[in-house]
């Protein structure tokens, strides 16, 4: 919902996914598509046609920019107050609080305003301040927690080939096009598109990007410094086989692209020791991140890899004390 | 050292008033774009034109040299503003005053043949109001106002050992 | 000073290197501090204009205070998309406590909402008959009722009967049969009934309403409104195939198929089209903020483009009613189509004196006026915070106040735009329900009571009645009354 002119690098080979139908639909300043093949293309269309309303839904709960959205109450919050809010909002401010552990601070909806000064109240549904002035947005969930739901959607319907994207900056594979084979992807320079540094089978797995178009820039919430010298970053993890059951140690509910989602933004400004660690704790997470030429270690091409031992469990994300 | 004429002594009044005028409009605009919500140079300078065009459109660019420029704009102003009205440090203020205006005028010339979208009251071309209050700059840093009517006079009183006269 | 000419330059040296410092540079010095003093004056008295004007935009909030609010036990009626965004609303609403669920569609929007409410800590029950929740539920006082037009007259008048206030979907029913009855029902029982134009309860259409119409009147007469609501086309909606309503049910509750379950707003009998869908919401403003109803209609519209199997209704609606306002006669045009979404939803009141453009959405077109350039000055109303500061227009916003000598642009020669600068800061639908449960603590007046609905449900019915006739209808004031009124 924020990120200026992002650029994912993240496509679909068209030649086996060509024909899966395209719906789309408009929201959250970006895209999001259906791709699915069903036998009855009406359904198809009728089912993506559910999951797309989806997004306009949550984007009047998630949106900073619109007046009576859950967000915008919260922001408007002064110290003492309290807002009640949706259980979408709910669950996606609950992540984003776990991805800000998680990542140490590298993803922070509140842009360095102040995350820990919201209080949460799963019970009640209720979002308290206890200072004022914190700025919440979730461009850099919302839209991955989208994607999640409307594969919900997709699977209540019936249809599992199919695969869901918003703006190709959160992707969610569920079965691929031909069986026992996966929905092609490739990643690419973002400053290059043709320049392909990757390719994926992705099938039940979700992928999330971040990308900078020249000119762009995006800013540590840790120190509120621009960061340099890196062009794009990707983060991959298995989908659990159902959502909705609490990992464990009180983590939250896995929408696994609200967390790829999460993690790419964070990839863009953690070091490269702090995403070595964080795959290292977290069994099944693979990272790509491109750096600008001339970076120590990067290779030619620029790309660093990181993870990647899949494993068949969904992600179990750790903070790093644990 | 030659005796005024009343001439002289009353054109000295007139640039001390024009000096305070500068000098306000000067602080005014420093202190809106302080108390504004978020006031940015960057619009004003990516539509830039001219031979300077590429100085300014990177300036804006770069988030780093952004905030730097934002920052120098929005309190510079102030400060010259504020030291112009009281006639503090005048010839320095005029200076500062002199480069804010020539950047502003060289960010968007009203050269022939440009065309702005910046909201106008009136019509330009190659001289504008940037232009003619840089002018006034001029004159104000060549009087030295101050040590006529400002604290530059104080100032100068207490601590210029040299005698100093204003060639006006 | 004429005389001292030789003294303002240097003040007289005692030795060499040495000044004096005496009176006059002292004097004039100092001379041009009271300058600064002006400016700081001037300055605090700008910001304090800016500051009251801001304070008073702010429309006050009637703090509902959360403790001394008395429980009213509810239950909703149709648990479809409608039923759940009423749902999602009601749960910012303090002291509400839902008892019960009643949807045909079991397997899907009623356990839908079931959850949720759970999850919000009531403890509900689903029913499928709307008559087995009244029988069982006796604590239930006010009902929401957001099933199919056809259905409302039926559920409002039965809720009623039995003793429960009614919050009631517009369109308040798809025939004027069905309204009229609602209206007779609602004074026999005394129950409160609240028809859904929320609209009436946004504090944006309040404020132009109350504030800019009526008490500034900065429109000056009003004689052409414009509005629309054009939607992009999208598919007929569907079901997942596992949760099938089974036939038996579907044909009890008067549906032919899932089909038609899912899209009875397109079939006659069932629903109105996009004109009562969309328009209804729209057409009753033109009433309110005309302050009269019209008095003729013209019509044209058609199915063009959709599929004539599965949609009865037209999908392109263009109106034109005549209007004879207090203040003269006055003309609205209104149209709606679902096959291209160009401009969403809006309406425009136009007078001598200005433009408003408003519509509920937070996004898009929230509300301007432009005033008209011979129109009086508007800036008292500025300082009142009635509307906001002359908006420097879009394309040129980036540049606003960058340079050091940027031109004011309100001395250029396009109209003034003014935000209208009140927001809905709540979900939609909020501010109605709350006040609907605000008159059921007998705390309130309804907003749009039973009367309101039905004026607004004759101006809008007769418009698919004018296209089918090809002819330009008549009302008559007494259309709009339901007989025996006080």
């Amino acid at each position: 919902m924020s990120q200026p002119d992002e650029e994912s690098g993240l496509r679909i080979e068209g030649r086996r996914a060509r024909d899966a139908r395209r719906h789309s639909h408009e929201a959250m300043h970006t895209v999001f598509e259906v791709y699915a093949l069903h036998p009855d293309a009406r359904y198809a269309a009728q089912a993506a046609e559910a999951a797309l309303a989806l997004t306009q839904r949550l984007e009047r709960d998630l949106s900073r920019f619109i007046a009576n959205s859950d967000i915008s109450r919260i922001n408007r919050l002064e110290a003492g107050e309290a807002t009640r809010v949706s259980l979408e909002t709910l669950e996606c401010l609950v992540i984003a609080r776990h991805m800000f552990e998680v990542t140490d601070g590298a993803f922070d909806i509140s842009i360095g305003t102040g995350l820990s000064s919201i209080e949460l109240d799963e019970d009640a549904l209720v979002v308290r301040a206890t200072q004022p002035g914190v700025r919440l947005d979730l461009g850099g969930i919302g839209k991955g927690y989208a994607v999640d739901l409307m594969a919900d959607v997709l699977e209540e319907w019936g249809l599992r080939v199919a695969l869901v994207h918003g703006g190709f900056s959160s992707v969610l594979a569920l079965d691929g096009p031909v069986d026992g084979e996966g929905w092609p992807l490739t990643l690419s320079d973002p400053a290059a598109p043709a320049r392909v540094l990757a390719r994926l089978s992705a099938c039940q797995t979700s992928i999330g990007a971040s990308g900078l178009v020249k000119g762009d820039h995006i800013v540590d919430p840790r120190t509120g410094e621009p960061v340099r010298g890196r062009r794009a970053a990707w983060v991959a993890a298995p989908r659990p086989a159902t959502r909705g059951q609490a990992a464990a140690d009180g983590a939250p509910r896995l929408a696994v692209t609200a967390v790829t989602d999460a993690l790419t933004t964070a990839c863009m400004v953690m070091s490269v020791d702090e995403i070595t660690a964080l795959c290292a704790r977290s069994p099944g997470l693979e990272a790509w991140v491109l750096e600008d030429h001339g970076q120590d270690g990067a290779g030619e091409a620029g790309l660093r890899h990181f993870g990647g031992m899949h494993s068949d469990g969904p992600v179990a994300l750790q903070t790093g004390d644990a | 050292m030659m005796a005024e004429t009343r001439a002289s002594h009353w054109a000295m009044v007139g640039i001390t008033v024009m000096r305070v005028l500068v000098g306000w409009h000067f602080l005014y605009e420093g202190l809106a774009k302080l108390t504004a919500d978020s006031w940015s140079a960057a619009g004003f300078m990516k539509q830039s034109r001219g031979p300077f065009a590429g100085f300014f459109r990177w300036l804006a660019s770069d988030p780093t040299m952004l905030a730097y420029s934002d920052t120098i704009t929005m309190w510079g102003l102030s400060i010259v503003g504020a030291c112009l009205i009281l006639g503090l440090f005048t010839r320095l203020a005029s200076l500062g005053g002199i480069g804010f205006l020539m950047l502003f005028y060289l960010c968007n010339p009203p050269f022939i043949g440009y065309f702005y979208t910046i909201p106008s009251e009136g019509s330009y071309l190659i001289v504008n109001k940037n232009l003619v209050e840089l002018a006034a700059l001029v004159v104000i840093f060549a009087t030295g106002s101050g040590t006529f009517a400002g604290i530059d006079r104080i100032v100068h009183g207490l601590w210029v050992r040299k005698p100093r006269l204003a060639r006006a | 000073m004429a005389g001292e000419d030789g003294k303002d330059k240097v003040a007289p040296r005692t030795t060499e290197g040495q000044r004096k410092l005496d009176r006059r540079d002292v004097l004039m010095g100092l001379s041009t501090v009271p300058a600064l003093g002006l400016f700081g004056y001037a300055w605090r008295k700008q910001n304090q204009v800016k500051q009251a004007a801001a304070r008073a935009a702010v429309a006050p909030r009637e703090a509902a205070a959360a403790g001394d609010v008395r429980e009213v036990n509810v239950a909703l009626l149709g648990a479809g998309a409608q039923g759940q965004v009423l749902t999602e609303a009601m749960q910012r609403i303090p002291g509400l406590r839902f008892r019960a669920v009643c949807d045909i569609w079991t397997e899907y929007n009623q356990r839908r909402v079931v959850n949720t409410l759970k999850r919000y800590g009531h403890e509900v029950n689903g029913y499928v008959d709307y008559r087995e929740m009244l029988d069982k539920e006796p604590a239930i006082e006010a009902v929401v009722i957001a099933t199919p037009d056809f259905w409302h007259a039926e559920h409002a008048i039965a809720c009623m009967k039995a003793g429960k206030h009614v919050y009631c979907e517009k369109e308040m029913s798809n025939t004027l049969e069905g309204a009229r009855n609602m209206v007779l029902a609602a004074r026999e029982t005394g129950k409160l009934l609240q028809i859904g134009h929320q609209r009436r309860s946004n504090p944006r259409y309040i404020h132009c309403h109350d504030k800019l119409l009526k008490e500034a009147n900065l429109l000056g007469r009003i004689v052409t409104v414009n509005g629309q609501w054009n939607r992009a086309v999208a598919a007929d909606l569907g079901a997942p195939d596992r949760y099938a309503i089974p036939q038996a049910t579907l044909t009890q509750f008067g549906f032919k198929d899932m089909h038609q379950f899912r899209n009875w707003r397109w079939y006659k009998g069932l629903g109105g089209g996009p004109i009562v869908d969309l328009g209804s919401h729209q057409i009753d403003i033109y009433s309110w903020f005309l302050g009269s109803n019209p008095t003729h209609v013209t019509a044209s519209g058609g199915l063009l483009y959709h599929d004539p199997k599965t949609h009865e209704w037209y999908d392109t609606v263009m109106v034109i009613y005549d209007y004879m306002t207090p203040a003269g006669p006055a003309k609205a045009y209104y149209q709606t189509q679902t096959t291209n979404g160009s401009q969403g939803y809006f309406e425009t009141f136009m007078g001598d004196q200005g433009t408003l453009l408003i519509s509920e959405s937070e996004l898009n077109n929230p509300g301007s006026i432009y005033r008209d350039p011979n129109a009086p000055a508007w800036d008292a109303w500025i300082q009142k915070g009635y509307i906001g500061a002359p908006v420097i227009p879009e394309a040129k916003d980036e540049e606003e106040g960058a340079s050091g000598a940027i031109a004011d642009v309100r001395e250029s020669a396009a109209p003034d735009r003014h935000k209208v600068p009140v927001a809905l800061t709540d979900p939609y639908h909020q501010p109605h329900l709350q006040n609907f449960f605000d008159a059921v603590r007998g705390k309130a007046r309804l907003n749009c009571p039973a009367e309101v609905g039905y004026e607004s449900a004759v101006a809008v019915l007769k418009v698919n009645e004018a296209i089918e006739s090809n002819t330009r209808l008549a009302f008559r004031p007494e259309d709009f009354k339901v007989g025996g009124e006080a």
